[in-house]
């Protein structure tokens, strides 16, 4: 799946073999030995001028390609699904496969697009009018079963509206009222994803326009939470009405990407702390989605809604894999972020992604100091253990 | 960038071993990092996140940088490079091929050691000092606060004896061991294999299915 290159390694050996990276998908190859071992095989005894090598060859790998920067760009696929935006070496191979992509992109355009377009209006237009009008009932379980047909029904038609194949997996671990569900983030997509098959309660920002009037009808039908943009910064603030939410177990579950950005797709980040903090039970999804059909990533830097949205509804089809993990609770010694570790690992062990300590917010900024700091504290410990012998 | 841009004239030390699909990758690289100018400056450097771990940062953003490495006649520092220079710093780190044979693998291997000795050598006096050296450590060392500069001197002065132990053999009490020349550094690594340390491996594209 990965557009992974295979090399041909030639050093120093007689016959040429074919190296294959594990779960590799990247441009270099690269050497995981942990740096202890690295260095030690460099020198036997003191520090020397090998070192040195270990660290410089390291950081050329970073130069050409890091792990990160390369997740907020789309994957590479290895064999062309006739999409040139995935294609990046799009050179032209014969005539006939010409003429293929051509008929392809007028089918795209002409006749899946309007109609997915077409879809797309009569979902949304539902959804508002029926979320409306079931929140003119007075509270009671009848409206609570309209407000989730409703949902439910206006979710299906907007994931047809992008020809989306969904296979949900193990649907006994479905999340429960009075619980969190906590998934991983790709797109804005992934959202209408999981209320296709149940009904959460969302957490966001109020938006305006379209967006805000389809969360004030929302609201009215079922409680989801709804930030303004000044209480998002009152962290204290955000957890209290998340953890009253949680408390009446007589609520939805609440949805949160705790990535808080657009990964695409091939790794797990960080999980931030925040929602493991609330205490309640845990439900972990992870959601996968598979890019020969169409590339759902949301590059949040270089396209903006309305041309993402384009790109989804010409792609051939949004196709994923929906996965409900078992549910889990922080055990009595763990502190937040090792429980928000723990169920990313898990997350991306199901999903088949790989899984980077580092966070999402790298996107827009810079590495903290503390990171940096520790690793140097690594290696300078072990030189001096080294030093001291010699 | 489009489809099949044509790149600026590839310096002809690279072409029998790289590919032109490992240029457009590195291409691709140096747009992103130069954040689609045409020449990149250190700042450019700070965007990367695995590189910011790297206690030697400071002299490998150097080294891109160093004219020296450039194969440019004067020497000093330049201010910006572009895609050519670029691509010059990252030939040093080339695998080598199968079909070379020992006088192509010895320059190899003295162009790879001589990058490295001008990463010591900041003064550009063509030697490493002690001074220099014990620079080096202490970049490495750097960011630990339970380290005391004495013990990374004492490191370093012991790995210059021994330095000059490799290169000058015994020295009388006068004589004074003034710096690591290219030659004792080239004595020194003899013995590490660094063709198959110092390179970063390119993963081979399979070209995607013909269609005649």
């Amino acid at each position: 799946q990965w557009a992974t290159i295979r090399i041909e390694r030639g050093v120093k050996k007689p016959q040429r073999q074919m190296l294959k990276t594990p779960a590799a998908n990247g441009i270099i190859e690269r050497d995981e030995t942990p740096m202890e071992e690295e260095i030690a095989r460099l020198n036997s005894d003191d520090f020397q001028f090998s070192d040195v090598l270990y660290f410089c060859r390291k950081g050329f790998e970073a130069i050409v390609e890091d792990e990160v920067t390369q997740r907020f760009s789309s994957e590479e696929l290895l064999s062309w699904n006739l999409l040139t935006r995935t294609n990046v070496n799009f050179h032209y191979i014969s005539l006939r496969l010409t003429i293929v992509w051509v008929i392809g992109v007028v089918v795209r355009y002409c006749f899946l697009l309007p109609l997915r377009i077409t879809l797309a209006t009569i979902g949304i237009m539902s959804m508002i009018v029926g979320t409306t009008l079931v929140g003119q009932l007075p509270n009671s379980s009848v409206k609570n079963y309209l407000s989730e047909v409703v949902h439910l029904t206006c979710s299906r038609i907007l994931v047809r509206a992008l020809s989306g194949t969904i296979c949900y997996h193990n649907k006994e671990n479905r999340p429960k009222k009075g619980g969190i569900c906590v998934a991983n983030h790709t797109s804005p997509i992934d959202a209408i994803i999981l209320t296709t098959d149940g009904c959460y309660a969302m957490v966001g920002q109020v938006h305006g326009g379209l967006m805000g009037v389809i969360q004030r009808a929302m609201v009215k039908a079922c409680p989801h939470v709804w930030f303004e943009r000044s209480e998002i910064k009152d962290r204290h603030l955000v957890t209290e009405r998340l953890r009253e939410h949680v408390a009446d177990k007589s609520k939805l579950p609440i949805l949160i990407f705790p990535e808080g950005t657009c990964i695409n797709n091939t790794s797990v980040m960080m999980f931030k702390k925040g929602s493991f903090e609330i205490g309640g039970t845990i439900y972990p999804v992870a959601i996968k989605y598979d890019p020969q059909f169409g590339d759902a990533f949301w590059n949040s830097s270089k396209y903006n809604i309305v041309s993402y949205l384009l790109r989804i509804m010409t792609s051939w089809a949004i196709v994923c894999n929906v996965w409900y993990l078992p549910p889990m609770v922080r055990e009595k010694d763990e502190d937040a972020v090792q429980f928000a570790n723990r169920v990313k690992s898990a997350i991306a062990h199901r999903g088949g992604l790989t899984e980077l300590p580092w966070d999402g917010g790298l996107k827009r900024a810079k590495v903290k100091d503390t990171f940096r700091e520790e690793q140097q504290k690594n290696y300078s410990r072990m030189l001096v253990r080294n030093g001291s012998i010699g | 960038g489009s489809p099949g841009e044509l790149n600026p004239p590839i310096p002809s030390l690279l072409s029998p071993t790289v590919t032109s699909e490992q240029i457009e990758h590195l291409h691709r690289r140096f747009k992103q990092l130069s954040q689609d100018q045409l020449t990149i400056r250190k700042e450019n450097f700070d965007s990367i996140p695995d590189l910011e771990f790297n206690p030697i940062r400071g002299k490998i953003v150097h080294a891109f940088f160093d004219k020296r490495n450039l194969r440019q006649a004067s020497d000093g520092l330049a201010d910006e490079i572009n895609f050519e220079d670029f691509l010059t710093i990252m030939s040093y780190f080339r695998p080598i091929e199968m079909n070379m044979d020992e006088e192509q693998l010895d320059r190899f291997r003295k162009e790879k050691l001589k990058f490295l000795f001008h990463m010591y050598d900041s003064d550009h006096d063509g030697k490493i000092t002690l001074q220099e050296y014990r620079n080096v450590v202490e970049e490495l060392l750097s960011g630990n606060p339970h380290l005391e500069k004495e013990s990374a001197r004492s490191i370093a002065d012991g790995a210059m004896m021994e330095a000059a132990s490799i290169c000058v053999g015994q020295m009388g009490p006068d004589q004074v061991y003034e710096g690591i020349t290219f030659e004792d550094f080239l004595k020194m690594w003899q013995g590490i294999d660094i063709e198959t340390k110092m390179h970063v491996r390119f993963l081979n594209m399979e070209t995607i299915a013909h269609c005649y």
